[in-house]
């Protein structure tokens, strides 16, 4: 029997409130996949993969992440699944009392149970990954916006997971720092772990991505090879949305 | 009128001793009721934080109880209600002889005036301690919470290892006031005859009347402790 897909989306709805942001999304991610969520603001992307490690519950519907639903995990369970997803967030959210390193051992030591030497070990080599073997010492406060995504990411790493969620990686970054994470986020697609990225980096999405989820209002509005969705967006939304973010007023930074 | 003063009625033969004796107890149910102030407020915030609302509720009420009574009063049911209601056996353990855990002055460590102190004075500054913390803690980040649970850390361990560190931080200031309120508040405890500095000065003043020499004397004492805890605490966070 064939593995099951990394994630697999069943008619999933989510609302807050009376507001409904997630209006049935079925589909499948595939191992080893780099997949790439865009579409205008507010139309679900961040709400989308929030749910696949729980940090949102969905409303209606069920998500599975390698055949196992998370939907109702729960304890140990879901302890379990999310350290086997690694998260990126927008604003980075390292802890800022602990070191680079700090950051980068906390899950292993608590969660996994790893030796203080284990961990240490396991934090070099993903720091290094990273290019940032130099500032383990360091605590987030003394570094740059774009070193602290690339400790995140590090972070997010240490785990080994065979799934990673950015959630807009670059959207809180100074212009000049942008390329340094998009440079450490291209390199791990060569490790053939499964990556699925919230961004608005065309340029990135373009040359990376193996495909490409367009949202809209909810719901997946086109779903296409990068090729395909960049030369010949079948959709009037995706065409309107490409036309805005591509003008040459706007810079994507990549 | 004159206030005619005599350092000696207090610095020289028992007076002295007892004034000595009040110091080193004051000191140690200082440090007993810091401990346990400390493990209070940090349960306390973990109880808080308890996904079972019945479980909030009986904090909160718990709290509201011990914020809004005088430590007097919670003083008195501790020794004459709490310590009556302790299983025998170890009523008798606690009042039996312990010879190593005599402070000076024959005060027992575990004697029903010490432990009723200690648990009084500590479960009271323990949950302002955690009113403090909670303040602390609802200006960390949210993110700080969701980056936890990204990672697969329960609950316990975000709270030790996440917010509480960075809820100390955020109210480090009035943290270490309380625990300076702590110290002061041992001065009542001379009420249920724990035999610290203001009971030893109230004994030098029925023993030869120096009442003013004697509170002085306290006064100094708890001045002296006070600075040299609020200078310890603030230089810790400057390190």
């Amino acid at each position: 029997m064939a593995a099951p897909p990394v994630i697999e989306f069943r008619d999933v709805h989510k609302s807050f409130g009376a507001l409904e942001v997630i209006r049935g999304i079925s589909t499948t991610i595939e191992r080893g996949s780099v997949v790439v969520v865009c579409g205008p603001s507010g139309s679900g992307k961040s709400t989308l993969i929030r749910m696949v490690n729980r940090l949102e519950t969905p409303t209606r519907g069920e998500i599975l992440v390698d055949g196992v639903s998370s939907t109702c995990a729960r304890g140990e369970a879901l302890r379990q699944l999310r350290t086997g997803v690694g998260f990126v967030f927008q604003q980075f959210n390292l802890y800022p009392h602990m070191t680079a390193r700090q950051n980068v051992t906390l899950a292993l030591r608590k969660v996994l149970g790893k030796t203080r030497a284990e961990a240490d070990a396991v934090a070099d080599e993903v720091l290094d990954q990273v290019g940032l073997a130099d500032k383990a010492g360091s605590l987030p406060g003394q570094l740059s916006g774009g070193q602290q995504q690339r400790v995140a990411i590090a972070r997010a790493l240490a785990t080994r997971p065979d799934l990673l969620l950015f959630d807009e990686p670059t959207s809180a970054l100074d212009p000049e720092m942008i390329g340094e994470v998009l440079t450490v986020i291209r390199q791990l697609t060569h490790h053939g772990i499964t990556l699925v990225v919230v961004t608005h980096e065309m340029g990135f999405a373009r040359t990376v991505a193996d495909r490409i989820l367009f949202l809209d209002q909810g719901r997946i509005e086109e779903d296409a090879h990068p090729d395909a969705f960049f030369s010949a967006a079948r959709s009037p939304r995706a065409r309107q949305f490409l036309s805005q973010i591509l003008s040459p007023l706007h810079t994507t930074g990549d | 009128m004159n206030l005619p003063i005599d350092w000696s009625g207090v610095l020289t033969g028992p007076p002295l001793h007892w004034l000595l004796s009040g110091l080193a107890v004051t000191l140690a149910i200082s440090l007993a009721a810091s401990g346990i102030a400390t493990v209070v407020a940090v349960l306390l915030s973990a109880l808080r934080l308890s996904p079972l609302p019945p479980v909030r509720l009986a904090t909160l009420g718990l709290i509201s109880l011990i914020r809004n009574t005088p430590l007097l009063i919670q003083l008195l049911v501790w020794y004459f209600v709490g310590f009556g209601l302790l299983p025998q056996g170890l009523k008798a353990w606690m009042t039996g002889d312990h010879p190593w855990s005599v402070l000076p002055g024959q005060v027992s460590l575990f004697a029903p005036e010490f432990a009723a102190s200690a648990w009084g004075v500590g479960l009271f500054i323990g949950v302002f301690l955690s009113e403090e913390l909670q303040a602390g803690l609802n200006a960390v980040a949210p993110g700080q919470r969701e980056a936890a649970a990204s990672q697969g850390l329960g609950g316990w361990h975000t709270l030790t290892a996440i917010l509480l560190p960075q809820a100390l931080r955020n109210a480090y200031q009035p943290v270490v006031g309380q625990y300076l309120n702590l110290m002061k508040l041992t001065s009542v405890t001379c009420s249920i005859g724990l035999a610290e500095i203001t009971y030893q000065a109230r004994q030098i003043e029925s023993f030869n009347s120096h009442a003013f020499e004697a509170f002085a004397a306290a006064t100094v004492l708890y001045l002296a402790i006070g600075f040299i805890l609020e200078r310890l605490l603030l230089a810790r966070r400057k390190a």
